[in-house]
């Protein structure tokens, strides 16, 4: 082996690396942001509360680019409301936007599946609303979801690999760097499908932890 | 006491209730009779407050459990944290001890720790009945409460709801099973096409069963 490429590709692995915090960052937060949208826009909806509002918002975040709607918060939002977000932060809000309209229409099939009883057993017992969803309906319908859940973050890891195009320097960015420098795509191109697989690995080991750890409806 | 006045409900076109007028005196165990579709699952329903009626007002004095055909025990929960996840909500006090010995009463004190899916038909069933009387209800609706047992759990069920009536809890029972229900009912209100069709002491009646069963043709 020549001992020259691993001159080249020992910081070039770490320079990608440190691209996996900006990768990460996004993803935890997009996801962290979608899932809470995804729970308010879903008990409003089952509580009949702004429906026809969520219902268009949610066909509009699923039915546009997701890089139009990055590029929309990052370049044009400032014009329209003033704000400026920095990258990091109009990744978060964009990439939690859009999971948060995947994600609620994944939570309001898990809604539906759990059966009535289980509202009207709380009921019964007078259980009041907050401590019912908190308690009762939500980790019973996210048990049920988790697979899904688990798709829609490796589905997101891969998207967050837009942010590059607003300029994040994410694993994907650094690759594109490295490749620019060195005059060569293949070998940072590899790196950065390893770190990219790599993290997916993980999510779906992950994912599997936890579905088994609340695994409680075995029978 | 609980009064039912005028009562009436209509799913769609169809009138399930029909001017129901029916007073509950404490200190019984009134059974719900009549063939399907008769009406005697919306009227407990009602009582409990879960069907709302098209017409006619309900009077509660007191306290009301309810104890569902299919349990609807919290399948992510323990047996002693389904028994003990409301009152504590409700600030209730020393509910795990009440909890434990309510358990071991009802022959399950092994059981707490357990989930539901671990559980067999009459021991979920008891679970119910103990989260039900946990929150301490002066009425306790229960809806087919001999479903999908056998015929030796149905025995147990007869005297576990006899103790629940000695403990003072006036019990409202809907079933199909006419056998259960003048073995255990003080009272039988019979509903067919809505209305109440019999209203009797089953032990007044000749041949009970016989008599019941005339109704349900």
């Amino acid at each position: 082996m020549d001992l020259s490429m691993l001159d080249t590709l020992i910081p070039a692995l770490a320079f990608i690396g440190q691209g996996a915090l900006m990768t990460l960052t996004l993803l935890l937060g997009g996801l962290m942001l979608g899932l809470a949208l995804a729970i308010i826009w879903s008990i409003m909806r089952y509580r009949n509360m702004g429906t026809p509002l969520i219902k268009g918002l949610v066909s509009f975040l699923r039915g546009t680019p997701l890089i139009l709607q990055l590029s929309f918060v990052y370049f044009a939002a400032p014009t329209l409301v003033g704000i400026k977000l920095d990258i990091l932060g109009a990744g978060i809000l964009t990439f939690g936007l859009n999971s948060g309209a995947y994600l609620s229409e994944i939570l309001r099939s898990g809604l539906e599946s759990l059966p009535k009883g289980q509202f009207e057993a709380a009921r019964t017992l007078q259980i009041p609303a907050f401590p019912l969803w908190k308690d009762i309906i939500l980790p019973q319908v996210i048990q049920a979801i988790l697979p899904s859940l688990t798709n829609e973050a490796i589905a997101l890891l891969k998207e967050t690999a837009l942010i590059s195009t607003i300029g994040g320097m994410d694993i994907m960015r650094r690759a594109q760097a490295v490749a620019a420098e060195k005059f060569t795509y293949f070998m940072p191109l590899c790196l950065a499908a390893v770190y990219y697989y790599g993290l997916v690995l993980l999510i779906e080991y992950i994912g599997k932890q936890i579905e088994k750890r609340g695994a409680y409806a075995a029978a | 006491m609980l009064r039912l006045e005028k009562g009436s409900k209509v799913f769609g076109e169809t009138s399930v209730l029909k001017d129901i007028d029916l007073t509950i005196t404490p200190g019984m165990i009134v059974g719900l009779a009549g063939p399907s579709g008769g009406g005697k699952s919306t009227l407990l329903r009602a009582l409990q407050g879960l069907e709302t009626l098209t017409s006619g007002t309900l009077h509660v004095e007191g306290k009301r459990g309810f104890m569902f055909q299919d349990f609807q025990l919290f399948p992510h929960m323990t047996v002693l944290e389904n028994l003990t996840y409301a009152p504590l909500i409700h600030g209730k006090e020393s509910v795990i001890q009440e909890a434990t010995t309510l358990l071991s009463n009802l022959g399950i004190a092994h059981k707490g720790a357990s989930y539901p899916h671990e559980l067999s038909g009459g021991q979920k069933q008891r679970v119910a009945l103990a989260r039900s009387l946990m929150m301490h209800p002066d009425y306790l609706m229960c809806d087919e409460p001999t479903s999908g047992l056998d015929v030796a759990t149905i025995e147990d069920v007869v005297s576990l709801l006899q103790s629940v009536k000695n403990r003072g809890v006036t019990m409202i029972i809907a079933s199909h099973d006419l056998d259960f229900l003048t073995k255990i009912a003080d009272r039988i209100v019979l509903l067919k096409e809505g209305h109440i069709a019999l209203d009797a002491d089953p032990k007044a009646l000749d041949n009970p069963i016989h008599t019941l069963k005339n109704y349900y043709t």
